[in-house]
C-alpha cells in the first residue's frame, strides 16, 4: 500500500472541510439531546420532585416489563406502525404504478398525489380533524358524530380520534411514498421492463418478478422515513387534541409521562426503547442499498 | 399495441379519479370551510359553499386600536399576523437555503472526494433519523438557551435544518458519487479551477437534484407544528403554526383555519411549480450516472 | 506543437500497480495510440499525461516543460473522454466556448474559434442545441470540437469511439485522422480495439499489465512482434500459436509436433538452432496460410482437417486441425471446403514466427 499522495491528502483535508458544517450542525442539535436522553433514562430526574437527581442505573426500563400501560404502549405502538407501514407501501406503489405511464392529464392527477405530502402537515391535520371530528354543530356533524359514536363503541373511548390519526398518518405518508416510488420506476432503466415484457405476458408476475425486487431498496427508504416520521406526525395531533389520547403508542406516552406527570426519566427511557427497532430497519435499508452503490459499473 | 378496451379506460379513469378525489378531498374540505360565513357554518352544505366570503381571512389582518401611552405603539394587531407570515418566510427560505448549501457540501465531499470511510460518514448522518423525536425538545431547549437563542426564529434555523440534512445528503451524495468524473475532468483540463468547475459546471447541471432537496427540506419545514411552538414564545416572534397554536384559537375558530391556509399558499405553489422536477431529481438522485 | 516524453512513469494504487516503468517520446506532431486488453493501464498513464492523476514516480514533459506539478489547466492539452463528457446544461456552442470563456479570449475570438471548428466538423446546425438533443455520433464530434478550440499543444484522447456503433466508429475514425493530417497536434490516443490503433497511429505502444510490450510503427508491429502477447493481440484473426519441438533432421532444422511438421525457413534457422531440442512456439498468421497447390514444396506444407468454415464474403475462414492442433486460416472466398474435408496447407516460409516458451520473446 502507498501512502496517499499530496494531491489527494488535499482532497481528503477539502473533504473534511467541506463535511464539517453539516457535522458541527447535527452535533450541536443532536449530540447533547441524545446524551441527556440516555443519561435522564437511567435517572430519576422530575422537575416535580424537590430531591436532587438520583442514579437509578436500569431501574426505569425494568419497571418497563410489569408494567401494563407499557405493554398496552407497545403493542398500539406496534399496530400502529404496522397497519400504517403496509397501507402506504400499497396505496403509495399504487399511486406510483398509476402515474408511471403517461396519460392525459397526468400532470393534473400527479399534482394532486404530490399534494397531501406538500401541504403543511400541522395545517392538513386539521383539515382531517376537522372532517372526522366536526368541532361545531356544522351540517355533517350528525353523521360524523354517529361514525365515532359506533367505532367508540366497539374498540373503546378514543379509538375514533386514534383511526383519524391513522387515516391521516396514511393519507400523508402514501403521498410521500407514492412520489418516491414514481422516481424509483423512473430510475429503472426500461430495457430491463422491456426484458420483462418478452419474458412473461402475466401483468401480475412481470410486477412481482421485476417491479417489486428493483423498487426494494426504495420500498425500504420510504418505510423508514415513514416510520420515523409517524411518531411526529402523532405529536401534531397530541397538540392539537390537547392530549385527549386515549391510545397512547409508545412516544404519545412517553410525552403524556413528560407533561403531565412530570417523569423524565421513565419518559426518556420510553422513548429510547424505539431505538434499537428503527436501527434494525435502518441496517436492512443500508444493506438493500449497498450493493446499488458499491457496484457503479 | 392493441387499443385499450373500454372497460380497461373507464377503470384507469375511476382509479384516477379515486385517487385524485382521496388526495384533494381533506384540503378541499378544509378550505370551503374556511370560506363560510358562521351561519353557513352550521346551516350550510358541508361540501359546497354558496356565499364565499374572506371575512376570517380578513380578520387575520385586522388591525385593533388599543392605545398605549406612547403614540407611535398606538396600533396593534390583535393578532400579529404580518409578523408571522413574514417570520414564517424568513424560516422557510432561511432553512431551505442554510440545508442546501450545508448539505450540498458535505454531500460533495463525500459523494465525490470521498475521504476514508465515506460510506460509513454518510450512514452515521443518515442514523440522526433513529433518534426520537418525541421528547428531543426538552434537552434541545437547554442547547438553545446554552446559545442564548431562546424565542429566537434563529433557533429554528438551527434545528430545522437538522431535520431535513441527513436526507438530503444521503440523496446528494450518492448523486455526486454516480455523475461522471468526466465531466468535472473536463472542466479541469478545459481551464477551470476545481472551485470553479464546482460552481460552472456541477451545481448548475445539478440543479433537478438541488430542486429536489430543496423541496424535502420545504415539505419538512413546513409540516413542523411542534419545535415551532414549543421554541417561539412572544407573539410577534411566531410562525404561522406556532402562532395559532398557542393564542387560544380552539379548534372551532374559523380564522385559525384560514391563517394555516394561508400558510400553506406558499407551500404548495412552490411545491406546485417544481413538482415534476422533484421527481426528476429524486430520480437522478437514484439512477447511477444520471 | 509539442513532444511529449514519458520518464521512468509509475502508477500505484493501493492494491494494483496500474503503470510499470513506462518510458515513451512522442515526437512533435505525432500520433501516438496506446492499446491493450481492458486494465492494461492504458487510460491511467494518459490521465497522468492530463494531470488528472498524481504520478506515483517519473518524470511527463510537455513541450520543455516537466509537468509533473502543473494542474490540469496549465498543461496546454485537451482530452476527448470515452464518454464524452460534455456540460448537459449548456448549449454545443457553450461547451466549446468554454475552455475559451475560462482562458479569457474575447468574444468575437471565440466565436470565430467556435464557428470554425464547427464547419471543419460539421456541426454547425447543432450549436444552440443540448448535448442530449444529439445523437451520439453527434456528441462525440462536439467532444472532439471542444478539444480543437483551443489550438492546444497535446490532445488527448480515451477511447473516443467506443461507444458508437460499427458503421460510425469507421467512419469517425476516417475524420479523425483526416483532422489530425490537418491540425498536425500532437495527439495521444487510447483504445483497447487494435484495428483502430492500426489505422490511426503513426506509431503503436502496445501494453499488457501496466507494461510497455513494444512501441512501433503499425506494420512493424504486425511484421516483427516483439513477443508473444503483441503477436497475439495485433491481427485479426489472432495469430496461431503451435508448441513445437525444434528438431535436426539431415541438418536441417525443423518445427515438430503430432500433425504438423514444417520446415525453418533458414532465415530463422541460425537463431532456433540454440534451441535444438527444446520446445519452442510456432507461430503463424491465419492469413499466412493458404491452400497447398502443387508448387508448394512439402516442407513448408502439412495436412488438416475442415471443423468450421465461417464465410465473410471476401474471405473465409477455416477452423482446421492438424493434429490436436486447432489451427486457423484465412482463405479466397472462391474455396470451396466443406466439413470434414481434407486439406493440405502452405505457408509462406518467409513469415513464420517463432517464440521462446519461458521468456516469450521472439526468436
Ligand atoms: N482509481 C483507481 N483506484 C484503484 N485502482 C485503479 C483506479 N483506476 C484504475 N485502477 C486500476 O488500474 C489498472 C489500470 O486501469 P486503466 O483504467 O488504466 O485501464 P485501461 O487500460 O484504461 O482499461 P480499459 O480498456 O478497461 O479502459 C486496472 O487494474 C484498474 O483496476
Ligand atoms: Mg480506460
Amino acid at each position: 500500500m502507498s501512502l496517499p499522495g499530496s494531491a489527494r491528502r488535499r482532497e481528503i483535508r477539502l473533504a473534511y472541510l467541506l463535511l464539517s458544517p453539516a457535522l458541527l450542525l447535527l452535533l450541536t442539535v443532536l449530540a447533547y439531546p441524545i446524551g441527556w436522553e440516555l443519561w435522564t433514562s437511567l435517572t430519576d430526574l422530575s422537575p416535580l420532585s424537590d430531591g436532587p437527581q438520583a442514579f437509578v442505573g436500569f431501574e426505569n426500563y425494568r419497571r418497563f416489563l410489569g408494567d401494563a400501560e407499557f405493554w398496552r404502549a407497545a403493542a398500539v405502538t406496534v399496530v400502529y406502525a404496522a397497519v400504517t407501514s403496509v397501507a402506504k407501501l400499497a396505496l403509495g406503489l399504487g399511486f406510483a404504478l398509476l402515474l408511471a405511464r403517461p396519460f392525459r392529464g397526468r400532470a393534473l392527477v400527479f399534482l394532486a398525489i404530490f399534494l397531501p405530502w406538500a401541504y403543511p402537515a400541522g395545517v392538513s391535520v386539521i383539515g382531517w380533524y376537522w372532517t372526522l371530528n366536526p368541532p361545531t354543530r356544522t351540517a355533517y356533524a350528525p353523521f360524523m358524530g354517529h361514525l365515532k359514536y359506533v367505532v367508540d363503541g366497539a374498540f373503546g373511548g378514543g379509538a375514533w380520534a386514534f383511526v383519524s390519526v391513522i387515516l391521516f398518518n396514511i393519507w400523508r405518508g402514501s403521498s410521500f411514498i407514492g412520489v418516491l416510488l414514481l422516481a424509483g420506476i423512473n430510475a429503472i432503466p426500461p430495457e430491463l421492463f422491456e426484458c420483462a415484457l418478452l419474458e412473461s405476458k402475466s401483468a401480475w408476475r412481470r410486477f412481482h418478478l421485476v417491479t417489486v425486487p428493483l423498487l426494494k431498496p426504495f420500498l425500504a427508504l420510504g418505510v423508514f422515513l415513514s416510520l420515523t416520521s409517524a411518531f411526529a406526525d402523532l405529536a401534531n395531533v397530541w397538540l392539537l387534541t390537547a392530549g385527549r389520547i386515549v391510545f397512547p403508542v409508545i412516544g404519545t406516552h412517553a410525552y403524556w409521562l413528560v407533561i403531565k406527570a412530570g417523569q423524565y426519566g421513565p419518559a426518556s427511557a420510553l422513548s429510547l426503547t424505539l431505538v434499537p427497532f428503527l436501527l434494525v430497519v435502518l441496517l436492512v435499508l443500508f444493506r438493500l442499498f449497498d450493493p446499488w452503490e458499491e457496484n457503479p459499473a | 399495441m392493441n387499443p385499450k378496451p373500454w372497460w380497461a379506460k373507464l377503470g384507469h379513469g375511476s382509479l384516477m379519479l379515486l385517487a385524485t378525489v382521496y388526495c384533494v378531498f381533506p384540503i378541499y374540505f378544509m378550505l370551503v370551510q374556511s370560506l363560510k360565513t358562521p351561519e353557513e357554518d352550521v346551516f350550510g352544505n358541508p361540501f359546497i359553499v354558496m356565499n364565499p366570503t374572506l371575512e376570517n381571512f380578513e380578520e387575520l389582518f385586522e388591525r385593533k386600536s388599543e392605545v398605549r401611552g406612547f403614540v407611535g405603539d398606538a396600533l396593534r394587531r390583535s393578532y400579529p399576523f404580518l409578523d408571522w407570515l413574514a417570520n414564517t418566510l424568513f424560516i422557510f427560505v432561511g432553512s431551505v437555503a442554510a440545508t442546501l448549501v450545508i448539505g450540498v457540501a458535505a454531500a460533495y465531499a463525500l459523494g465525490r472526494l470521498r475521504p476514508p470511510g465515506f460510506r460509513w460518514w454518510r450512514r452515521a448522518i443518515f442514523a440522526a433519523y433513529v433518534i426520537p423525536q418525541t421528547l428531543l425538545f426538552i434537552p434541545l431547549y437547554q442547547v438553545v438557551i446554552t446559545l442564548g437563542l431562546d424565542d429566537s426564529l434563529l433557533a429554528l434555523l438551527l434545528i430545522y435544518p437538522t431535520m431535513a440534512l441527513p436526507f438530503c445528503v444521503w440523496m446528494l451524495s450518492a448523486y455526486f458519487q454516480h455523475l461522471p468524473r468526466e465531466i468535472e475532468e473536463a472542466a479541469l483540463i478545459e481551464g477551470a479551477s476545481r472551485a470553479t468547475a464546482f460552481f460552472r459546471i456541477i451545481l448548475p447541471m445539478s440543479r433537478p437534484v438541488l430542486v429536489a432537496a430543496g423541496i424535502f427540506t420545504l415539505g419538512t419545514v413546513a409540516s413542523d407544528f411542534m419545535i415551532a411552538s414549543v421554541f417561539l414564545l412572544t407573539p410577534n416572534n411566531q410562525t404561522i403554526t406556532a402562532g395559532l397554536g398557542t393564542f387560544d384559537v380552539a379548534l372551532d375558530e374559523l380564522a385559525a383555519v384560514a391563517g394555516v391556509n394561508l400558510l400553506a399558499i406558499p407551500v404548495v405553489t412552490i411545491s406546485a411549480v417544481f413538482a415534476r422536477g422533484y421527481v426528476r431529481g429524486l430520480t437522478a438522485a437514484m439512477v447511477e450516472g444520471a | 506543437m509539442a513532444q511529449v516524453m514519458m520518464k521512468d512513469l509509475n502508477k500505484k494504487y493501493d492494491e494494483v500497480h496500474a503503470v510499470k516503468d513506462v518510458n515513451l517520446h512522442i515526437r512533435d506532431k505525432e500520433f501516438v495510440v496506446l492499446v491493450g486488453p481492458s486494465g492494461c493501464g492504458k487510460s491511467t498513464t494518459l490521465r497522468m499525461v492530463a494531470g488528472l492523476e498524481e504520478i506515483t514516480a517519473g518524470e511527463i514533459t510537455i513541450g520543455d516543460r516537466i509537468v509533473n506539478d502543473l494542474p490540469p489547466k496549465d498543461r496546454d492539452i485537451a482530452m476527448v473522454f470515452q464518454n464524452y463528457a460534455l456540460y448537459p446544461h449548456m448549449t454545443v456552442y457553450d461547451n466549446m466556448a468554454f475552455g475559451l470563456k475560462m482562458r479569457k479570449f474575447p468574444k468575437p475570438e471565440i466565436a470565430k474559434r467556435v464557428g470554425d471548428a464547427a464547419e471543419i466538423l460539421g456541426i454547425q446546425e447543432l450549436l444552440k442545441r443540448k448535448p442530449r438533443q444529439l445523437s451520439g455520433g453527434q456528441r462525440q464530434r462536439v467532444a472532439v470540437g471542444r478539444a480543437i478550440v483551443r489550438h492546444p499543444q497535446v490532445f488527448l484522447f480515451d477511447e473516443p469511439l467506443s461507444n458508437l456503433d460499427a458503421k460510425l466508429r469507421v467512419q469517425m475514425r476516417v475524420e479523425l485522422k483526416r483532422l489530425h493530417d490537418r491540425l498536425e497536434t500532437t495527439a495521444i490516443y487510447v483504445t483497447h480495439d487494435q484495428v483502430e490503433a492500426m489505422t490511426l497511429g503513426d506509431r503503436v505502444v502496445v501494453m499488457k499489465d501496466g507494461w510497455i510490450q513494444q512501441v512501433g510503427e503499425p506494420l512493424e508491429l504486425y511484421g516483427k512482434p516483439a513477443n508473444r502477447f503483441v503477436a497475439g493481440f495485433i491481427g485479426s484473426p489472432s495469430m496461431n500459436f503451435v508448441e513445437v519441438t525444434a528438431t535436426e533432421t539431415n541438418g536441417a532444422l525443423w518445427a515438430d509436433t503430432p500433425g504438423l511438421r514444417v520446415k525453418v525457413p533458414p532465415a530463422l534457422a541460425g537463431r532456433l538452432g540454440a534451441y535444438k531440442g527444446q520446445r519452442v512456439t510456432l507461430g503463424i498468421r491465419p492469413e499466412d496460410l493458404r491452400i497447398a497447390s502443387g508448387n508448394d514444396a512439402a516442407d513448408y506444407s502439412f495436412d488438416t482437417v475442415v471443423e468450421v468454415v465461417e464465410p465473410l464474403g471476401s474471405e473465409i475462414l477455416l477452423d482446421l486441425k492438424a493434429g490436436p492442433n486447432v489451427i486457423v486460416a484465412r482463405v479466397d472466398p472462391t474455396v470451396r471446403a466443406k466439413l470434414h474435408d481434407k486439406l493440405r496447407l502452405g505457408l509462406h516460409p518467409e513469415r513464420v514466427h517463432f517464440f521462446d516458451n519461458k521468456t516469450e520473446l521472439a526468436i
